[in-house]
């Protein structure tokens, strides 16, 4: 398979600056900063922080102001557009959670005022507006989360996985994110000033950005996205590396991917955020990286920072520069820091840019750099021939009951393992330092992540993580909050915030693992650890490198009634699984992959997914058990599909439906698939899990785990 | 002042979480930023928010911070010439 060229078809782009392409170029040319104090709410103590507040947005709290900001990003972008795109990975760190303050701080106690909180209620609302059927996957590493996004979608593309994809990010401001980085003491009483010798922080912001992006080679595209490069510091859960060495690991990983040396780079679009850490430690990774540097520049003094939209806003950005040829001004930036190797461009300059390298870095050490390049520099393709699969090599789960040991002994014995796995047994676990400043999830991953490392006897530490969790960090969002409010909006907690982030339990994975790799954390609801093996199957490289893949919920008292639609009445449960993966099939315990992933509701999705798989023919080689993910809110959808996908198939399958055993959450596919590699590896499934006898697996069996639902997936599991 | 300084050892306990300490063992005059307890820039803040809120005292810039974080007896000091109605 030779690598396609990716094209910027179109893009999409609303922020404090303006809304569509023409008004972005024109504010930036003017050099014009958008940054005012705050008015979309009033706060309790002091005057209005300064912040990036995108004009002219309905304020009606539903939908979401994120959905709305996403929505006119997305109708921009695909103004026009004859079809669909096959699949769509949105950046996003907070979803609707201006309206979910407003919902908590009014004491609404029913779920129904919390439907658009999740990340893939965001995203699945875009697809419903421009019929997507394909996957609709969220990427949440904070500030770097729409550019980590754009570079999945570009694997998506280059791997043949879909030919027009829909690419970029979205945040709207809210008061966990104005009163989380004032805790931080990160924001900027006067103004965001990147790159000046007296910044003092920045300025939260908010937007929405989006590519269309295909390999149908077009005419006149606004620009080549030509590589990009992930990477994580591993070193601290907010300050970057003080040389910034996983800034440099990631900007050198996404020239080199472009197929291009630093001095191709025309025009560098730095992260920039103002903060007085952040553009050290850049400067220090472009000057370690750039034997002479290319013109540079912020725009998030013109901007403020808007957090997950910034990636994908700085790509449009790129682009604009590339199609429109500027760079673009350091607006706030009067005095350039004299300890930088550098001196940024003060103001808009028009000229031709060929090449722009764009960075974004977020809490969790998360790092992403984009490379955009006009048509004249698309460089030879590179042959490609990754293979879907991943090779799992250990494996762990927590259920309600404990480890995998312990899980599978009860399930063997026809019991349920769902449940709470009680906090005082869980820190016992755990080294005390290590967990001291992290709560119920963070230490559900790390229990998880080095179990499935000491599982995977004789493999090297991993390199990655990829992490899907439904609803994120619980227990930190909501101290968050609840100390604000019952602070009078004083004293929130800075820890709370810092662990609040949907990545920081992947960040601490890779802190524990020294993992300095990619690091994607999803979050899809039921679908979380699906759309994680898929950014996993997507992302992780044919040779040299394994991941730690993991997908964790945690179950909170008061929040998960409120958002998880299939708890209702029923118990908590919560835990997760873990399996270190890698593609090397020698000694490989299992093997496994993401067959299928659509969503959209149509009646045909079981006969796609049925097709996906290879039809008839697939289920008359091998003889197939079903572990079926049923969430108890979903079961009108979910059970047409069933039927429809055993008709399909012709003769009954065994199934275990597999949310009856381990509990109601969004990641328990992630034992499910714990599960489904420990039956491949022992050669059999217990009968107590479908009902009858053991059923014995030889080497043409599969076990496939089903999602149904809101979406359709398969993750197939079978001998090496 | 030494009762300031023990009041001080328990709240950072709780505050920290520094389950594997005692009062008793917590050294007033030990690095408390950077040392073998492991705290760091994000416990400052966590501190800076418990003093304000605590003893009413403000500490605004990473200058101040790093002398008063120094350790809990510099903490202890800071605070007393600092609070209202505090020894001047």
């Amino acid at each position: 398979m030779k690598q396609r060229l990716v094209y910027v078809a179109a893009a999409g782009i609303v922020s404090p600056l303006g809304w569509g392409l023409d008004e972005t170029e024109e504010a930036l040319c003017a050099d014009r900063t958008a940054i005012a104090p705050l008015d979309i709410f009033s706060p309790l103590q002091g005057q209005p922080l300064p912040a990036g507040q995108v004009k002219d947005l309905d304020s009606s709290p539903v939908p979401p102001r994120a959905h709305r900001l996403a929505r006119e990003a997305a109708r921009m972008a695909l103004h026009g557009q004859p079809e669909p795109p096959d699949a769509i990975v949105l950046g996003c760190t907070t979803g609707g959670i201006f309206t979910t303050e407003e919902q908590l701080r009014n004491k609404e106690h029913s779920p129904d005022g919390y439907r658009s909180h999740g990340l893939l209620s965001l995203v699945e609302d875009i697809a419903n507006l421009c019929h997507c059927t394909g996957p609709a996957l969220t990427v949440s590493t904070a500030c770097s989360s729409g550019a980590v996004a754009i570079a999945l979608a570009l694997n998506l593309l280059r791997t043949g996985q879909a030919r027009r994809v829909l690419a970029g990010g979205v945040d709207s401001l809210s008061r966990l994110t104005y009163y989380g980085f004032h805790s931080l003491q990160l924001v900027d009483r006067n103004g965001c000033r990147p790159l000046d010798a007296g910044r003092q922080g920045l300025a939260v912001a908010e937007g929405a950005a989006m590519l269309l992006l295909t390999t149908e080679q077009i005419e006149q595209p606004l620009a080549c996205l030509l590589g990009a490069g992930l990477s994580c510091d591993a070193y601290h859960p907010t300050a970057p590396h003080p040389e910034g060495k996983g800034a440099r690991a990631a900007m050198q990983a996404a020239i080199e991917d472009a197929g291009l040396a630093p001095e191709d780079i025309d025009y560098i679009n730095l992260h920039g955020t103002g903060t007085p850490d952040n553009d050290l430690a850049e400067a220090r990774a472009i000057a370690s990286l750039f034997a002479s540097p290319p013109p540079l520049s912020s725009v998030k003094g013109a901007i403020g920072h808007s957090l997950a939209a910034a990636g994908a806003i700085e790509a449009v950005v790129s682009c604009l520069a590339i199609s429109r040829g500027l760079i673009p001004g350091t607006v706030g930036c009067r005095q350039p820091d004299p300890a930088f190797a550098f001196t940024p461009e003060m103001t808009c300059v028009q000229r031709p840019v060929r090449t722009v390298l764009s960075n974004s870095f977020g809490f969790g050490g998360n790092n992403g750099s984009l490379v955009f390049g006009n048509l004249a520099h698309q460089h030879p393709p590179l042959p490609s021939s990754r293979e879907a699969w991943l090779a799992i090599h250990g494996s762990a789960c927590l259920t309600g009951i404990g480890l995998l040991h312990e899980t599978f002994a009860r399930l063997q014995e026809g019991g349920s393992a769902g449940g709470r796995f009680p906090d005082a047994d869980l820190a016992q676990r755990l080294p005390a330092r290590l967990i001291r400043r992290i709560k119920r999830l963070a230490r559900i991953a790390l229990l998880l992540a080095g179990e499935a490392r000491s599982n995977a006897e004789g493999q090297d530490g991993p390199d990655t993580v990829f992490m899907g969790t439904g609803w994120g960090a619980l227990s930190e969002t909501w101290d968050f909050l609840q100390g604000l409010e019952s602070s009078g909006e004083q004293f929130p907690s800075p820890t709370d915030f810092v662990g609040s982030v949907h990545n920081s339990p992947a960040g601490q994975v890779a802190m524990l693992l020294k993992a300095t790799g990619a690091n994607v954390t999803c979050s899809g609801g039921d679908y979380s650890f699906e759309q994680a093996f898929l950014a996993a199957q997507t992302l992780l490289p044919e040779t040299g490198q394994s991941a730690m893949l993991l997908g964790v919920d945690e179950a909170h008292a008061e929040f998960t009634p409120l958002l998880d639609w299939s708890i209702g009445t029923g118990d908590l449960a919560d835990g997760g699984g873990g399996l270190y993966v890698n593609r090397d099939r020698e000694q490989a315990k299992c093997l496994a992959r993401l067959a299928y992933y659509g969503r959209g509701g149509g009646d045909d999705l079981p006969d796609r997914l049925f097709a996906a798989l290879g039809g008839a023919e697939y289920f008359h080689r091998h003889s197939v058990v079903l572990f079926a993910g049923v969430p108890a809110a979903m079961q009108a959808e979910s059970g047409p599909q069933l039927e429809r996908l055993q008709h399909l198939i012709g003769h009954s399958l065994p199934v275990c439906r597999y949310r009856d055993f381990v509990g109601e959450f969004a990641s328990a596919s992630a034992i499910a698939a714990v599960l489904a590699s420990q039956c491949i590896e022992t050669g059999r499934v217990p009968g107590t899990l479908v009902g009858g006898a053991d059923v014995m697996l030889g080497p043409e069996s599969r076990v496939l785990v089903l999602g149904t639902g809101q979406c359709l997936t398969a993750m197939e599991f079978f001998r090496p | 002042m030494n009762e300031l300084i023990e009041e001080l050892k328990t709240k950072l306990i709780e505050l920290l979480n520094l389950s594997s300490l005692t009062p008793e063992q917590f050294d007033a005059k030990a690095q408390l930023v950077g040392g073998e307890l492991g705290i760091d820039s994000i416990d400052v803040l966590e501190m800076v928010v418990m003093v304000d809120r605590d003893y009413g005292v403000l500490i605004n810039s990473q200058e101040v911070g790093e002398k008063v974080f120094a350790s809990v007896a510099s903490l202890a000091a800071y605070i007393e010439s600092n609070r209202a109605g505090g020894a001047t």
